[in-house]
Parts: C-alpha cells; sequence; structure tokens
C-alpha cells in the first residue's frame, strides 16, 4: 500500500463501483454519499472518478473507494477495464426512463463478465422523487433484483433518499462476505495478520484489503 | 515504423539532468534545432545526474524548463503584418509558430481559430472567405433542417433520432455551465450547442453524437458565438478527432500507445515502472486524450492550450507529449509512493485543475524537439489527430450501437 493513503485510519478498504446508463445520476449518488452535495448541472463523467468515504461497520471502520464510470455505450470497452478488483456494485437505473431499466440485464452481464461471483451487487432505481414522471414500477424491480439475487433499493440523490442505506447496505454486506470468508479461512477477522489480503473469490485481484500496520509500505 | 531503440537512457536522463542549481532559461534552443544539439547541452550534465540518484526525485521541485520562454499572445495589429493587401495569410509557418510560443489574444481568436482549425485556407482572401462563409451557412441550416422538420408523430417511429436527441439534451445541460456564457436557465448558448450537435449527429450520422463532443464545442461556440460557423469549425477538428469517439475506441487506442511508446523513448525508467505494474494500458490518460485536457485545466487555458496544439507546428501530436511533461513532473511521486493502477488513475484524475500550463508547454516542447525523428516514429500513420486517409470507411458504427 502506497503512502498515498496512508494517513487514513481504517481497518478495510472496499472497492465498489457505480455503473449504469448515462445520465441516471450516478455521479451525483457519488457526490451525495461523499461530499453531501448535488448538482444538476454536474460534468459528464469520461472514463473513471473517484471518490472515498470511511464509515463504521460493526466495530470495524470501512473505507469505501468508490468509482464512477462513465454510462455511455461506447466506452465500454474502456471503462469495463475499471471493474478490476471490485468487491461491490451499485447498478443504477432511472425509475423515469424505463429503457435505462430495460439495459440493467446487458449491464448485470457486463459486471459479471468483469468481475468475480462474490461481488455484491445492489440495483439502484434512482431519482425516485420524481413521482408523477415514474416509469418503472417498485415492484418489478424489486422481482428483477430477486430473480438475479442482487440487492435492491429506490433512492434519490436529489432529496437525499435512501442514498447513505443504498452505500451502507453494499458495504456492510461486503464487510460479512469478507468476514465469512475469513472465518472459512480458520482466521478471526479481527485479528488477521497485517497486511493480509482477503480473497472473497477465487481471482487473485478480486480482494479486499486490510488495512496494515501505520509503518507498512 | 522505424525503430526507435537508440539509447533510451539518453533520452530519459535529459530533463533529470536539468541543472539544480542553475537555471535553463538561458539554455536557448531554437525550436528548428536537431535532436542532437539540443540533446547535448543535457549530456553534459547526465554524469552528475547519474551521480546522484536523489536528484531525480527532487524533480518535482525544479523548473525544468528548456522550451522557450512563452511569448505574450498575438494581438490584432501584429496579426495584421501576418496578411497580405487581401487577406492572404502570407507566411503560414511563421505565423504557426507565433502563435504555438504564445497563442492568440482572447478578441483575435474568433478570426484566427477558422485558419487553425482548417475551416479557412491559410491562403484564401478576405473576399473568398466571406463567399465561402455565406455557402457554408445555407449548407448548414439545410443540415439542421433535416431534423427541424421531424415531426413528433415521425420521431416515435424513429429511436435512434429520439436517442441521440435525449443523450445530446442530457449532456448540453451539464457542460461548462459555471462558465457564464453557458449560465442560467434557458440559456440559448446551450440550446445552441444542442442545435450543434444534432446537427453533426445528422452531418455524420455514422458516428452520431458520442460523449465528450459538448466539451469540444463548447469552447468553439463561445469564440465563434455564430452557429453556423461554429458548426463548421466543429465539423474541420472532428476531421482529425472524430477517431476518438469511435465505436471499437480505436483513434483513443493508437493515441495511448503511440504515448506509451513515447515514454519508453524518452522516459525508459518511469516506462519500466509502467510495464511492472501493468499499466502500459495507459488508460489512465484517457481523459487526457479524448478531449484534449479539457477537464484538467480552466476555460480559458484550455483554449489557449487548444490554440497552440492546433497550430501543429513542431508536431501534429504535441498533445502526447504533452502527456509525457506531465507524467514526467510526477513521476518522482508516481515511482516512490510505488503507485498501482489504481491509484496512479485517481492520482492523474486529481491533477485536474493543477497542471501549471505553460511550464507543461515549455517541458513537451522541448521533448518534442529532443525526441526528433525517434519520436515521431513511436506514433503510428493515421494516429488523431493526423487526417485520416480514407474518410468513407472511418465511422463504420453497428446497427447496435448506443443504446443510450
Amino acid at each position: 500500500m502506497g503512502a498515498y493513503r496512508a494517513d487514513d485510519d481504517y481497518d478495510y478498504l472496499f472497492k465498489v463501483v457505480l455503473i449504469g446508463d448515462s445520465g441516471v445520476g450516478k455521479s451525483n449518488l457519488l457526490s451525495r454519499f461523499s461530499r453531501n452535495e448535488f448538482s444538476l448541472e454536474s460534468k459528464s463523467t469520461i472514463g473513471v472518478e473517484f471518490a472515498t468515504r470511511s464509515i463504521h461497520v460493526e466495530d470495524k471502520v470501512v473505507k469505501a473507494q468508490i468509482w464512477d464510470t462513465a454510462g455511455q455505450e461506447r466506452y465500454r470497452a474502456i471503462t469495463s477495464a475499471y471493474y478490476r478488483g471490485a468487491v461491490g456494485a451499485l447498478l443504477v437505473y432511472d425509475v423515469t426512463r424505463h429503457v435505462t431499466f430495460e439495459n440493467v440485464e446487458r449491464w448485470l452481464k457486463e459486471l459479471r463478465d468483469h468481475t468475480d461471483s462474490n461481488i455484491v451487487i445492489m440495483l439502484v432505481g434512482n431519482k425516485a422523487d420524481l413521482r408523477h414522471l415514474r416509469a418503472v414500477s417498485t415492484e418489478d424491480a424489486k422481482a428483477f433484483a430477486e430473480k438475479e439475487s442482487t440487492f435492491f433499493m429506490e433512492t434519490s440523490a436529489l432529496e437525499s433518499m435512501n442514498v447513505e442505506n443504498a452505500f451502507t447496505e453494499v458495504l456492510t454486506q461486503i464487510y460479512r462476505v469478507v468476514s465469512k470468508k475469513a472465518l472459512e479461512a480458520g482466521d478471526d477477522p479481527a485479528a488477521l495478520p497485517k497486511g493480509q489480503t482477503i480473497n472473497v473469490g477465487s481471482k487473485d485481484d478480486v480482494s479486499a484489503v486490510k488495512k496494515v500496520g501505520c509503518c507498512s509500505s | 515504423m522505424k525503430k526507435h531503440d537508440k539509447k533510451p537512457n539518453n533520452y530519459s536522463s535529459v530533463v533529470e539532468s536539468n541543472d539544480v542549481h542553475k537555471p535553463l532559461e538561458d539554455v536557448h534552443v531554437p525550436a528548428n534545432s536537431s535532436e542532437e544539439s539540443s540533446c547535448e547541452i543535457h549530456n553534459k550534465n547526465e554524469e552528475a545526474a547519474m551521480r546522484d540518484e536523489n536528484l531525480e526525485y527532487d524533480y518535482d521541485k525544479l523548473s525544468l524548463v528548456w522550451g522557450k520562454p512563452r511569448q505574450p499572445p498575438l494581438g490584432s495589429k501584429e496579426w495584421s503584418t501576418f496578411l497580405d493587401s487581401e487577406g492572404r495569410v502570407i507566411d503560414s509557418q511563421a505565423l504557426r509558430k507565433r502563435i504555438f510560443y504564445g497563442g492568440v489574444e482572447k478578441g483575435l481568436r474568433k478570426e484566427v481559430w477558422r485558419f487553425l482549425l482548417g475551416y479557412h485556407s491559410y491562403d484564401s482572401t478576405c473576399a473568398e472567405r466571406e463567399y465561402l462563409a455565406s455557402i457554408r451557412k445555407s449548407e448548414y441550416e439545410t443540415i439542421k433542417n433535416q431534423w427541424k422538420s421531424i415531426t413528433k408523430e415521425q420521431a416515435k417511429r424513429f429511436t435512434k433520432f429520439r436517442e441521440r436527441k435525449a443523450l445530446i439534451e442530457k449532456d448540453v445541460v451539464r457542460t461548462d455551465r459555471s462558465i457564464p456564457f453557458y449560465d442560467g436557465d434557458d440559456n440559448s448558448n446551450v440550446k445552441c450547442l444542442r442545435d450543434i450537435l444534432l446537427t453533426y449527429s445528422f452531418y455524420n450520422f455514422d458516428l452520431g453524437y458520442c460523449q465528450g463532443m459538448s466539451d469540444l464545442l463548447s469552447p468553439i461556440l463561445y469564440v465563434m458565438g455564430d452557429e453556423p460557423q461554429s458548426f463548421w469549425c466543429f465539423v474541420a477538428l472532428m476531421e482529425r478527432l472524430g477517431p476518438n469517439f469511435n465505436r471499437d475506441q480505436n483513434g483513443v487506442h493508437s493515441q495511448l500507445f503511440a504515448l506509451s511508446k513515447l515514454v519508453e523513448l524518452l522516459d525508459n525508467p518511469l516506462h519500466n515502472y509502467f510495464q511492472q505494474k501493468d499499466c502500459l494500458n495507459y488508460f489512465f490518460c484517457f481523459r487526457w486524450v479524448l478531449i484534449q485536457f479539457k477537464r484538467e485545466f480552466d476555460f480559458e487555458k484550455t483554449m489557449r492550450l487548444w490554440e497552440v496544439l492546433w497550430t501543429h507546428y513542431l508536431s501534429e501530436h504535441l498533445h502526447l507529449y504533452v502527456c509525457v511533461a506531465i507524467l514526467r513532473r510526477h513521476r518522482s511521486k508516481i515511482i516512490g509512493e510505488e503507485m498501482d493502477f489504481d491509484t496512479l488513475l485517481k492520482f492523474i484524475n486529481e491533477l485536474s485543475g493543477h497542471i501549471n500550463l505553460d511550464a507543461t508547454l515549455r517541458d513537451a516542447e522541448a521533448l518534442c524537439i529532443c525526441a526528433g525523428e525517434n519520436g515521431e516514429a513511436c506514433i503510428p500513420p493515421g494516429t488523431p489527430p493526423s487526417l485520416p486517409f480514407e474518410i468513407t470507411s472511418m465511422y463504420n458504427q453497428q446497427d447496435d450501437d448506443d443504446i443510450l
């Protein structure tokens, strides 16, 4: 681990990706969660952008490194390269635009092609504040999420509704996967050797990183 | 492609060896100097640099510039000296050189950019340009009318049109809204951006609209003001940068490939570091290349950078040397902190707004001169923004292209 994040204090670092069609509100979900900000005029994402925020899960500090990717289909070849190492994903659609929900299936495939099967996925129906414009019912989305075994939540980045819950839920679920893995490996998750990388799946590059001691490099 | 394995380390030590104690402001490197002569100056210092490896890690703190000092921008009075009595540019090479070193004054951009972008040819007269403008205006209106005349009923059965329109409308309202020109509700310039982009997507239906295009158009409309002229200037720019937005991303990939070759040539240790960290795809420079650093500098600085790049004075690919210059400025941090791909990507993203344009341009110029022919050999023919060989087959898109 480089000095770049040496001044942080956390127990776990989880990489989470935000994916979904262009204009569904991925960047605003991220800015709401990481900085409690929202802007109708925030720039479209080119390539990928980042933000981090630490939260408490049980008695641990979990730092989420959230990757916000460009939504336009044409950039998928490049954005999929950014999935590497992700242990969680928020797959976002816009409840007022049905086509963005229809495309969720393609995004899911994309995600499963490029990440480990143990990745924690949450389907997120954003813009739930626009009640009069709703085009995707909660029931339909819920049914789809059940069928695909993903978590599901409706959010509004504008009204700050459920944003915190969505991210916290994903991070908590990842933490559980990681703890379970560690237990299965015979380790007490609270007493892992410093610097140990915890694989949540079979691929080496899918990992959650437990924070190492202060003098690590 | 020519080989470029000629002592890469000579190049890598060039900028580090720039003297810590003595700023090299006085080392004048003529713009047309050969690669050998410019490198020679630095070879003298090479030995000292090699003795002290720590020097490399002091790199960030140094004003390591040996490109020519930047000049004040070209003004109206000086501009008129470049024109003959009928308005032809007498010596386009001299003009491009002048702009390369100083850019163009704000008020003059409207006139000069049309040449730089290739909308007007340097040897056209004022009268010819006026005539062309009137023809182009009506041509623009014709193309614009192609989508303007689509009725609501027709649009219902024209999914591709609806999708493009929706995508463009989503993007224009989030393009440079902090600039007063695009500020506020119902801003007519934002509508103008939309109209131009939608018209372009009919002019070049195969390429259509792709995110990033609004970033490229925005400064052009800001400078030109006029809708048809902005459109045609944008068309001229897209002749060169269109492949950046191709479905297969080949335009960007060829530039990132060339960039990796240039870093290998100009900074072999950094290249080796990227290789070791499995970072040779250079995806961390994707945004830089796709929209020509538009998100890395403020609006004014972006315009300055672009007009310098558009001169194609030392190289058509100066932007790649700009990439190398920025990476080199931070090489000690990148290597010293052992950044992996993720950390590097985050670090590069966060450089946005913190890059010194003038110093970077001077470094880029120096690197470009130093690399000389070997540098150009790193860049495969047809790499954007070089004009493509065959325009017809460039944007061959499949039917199942972007849903949104």
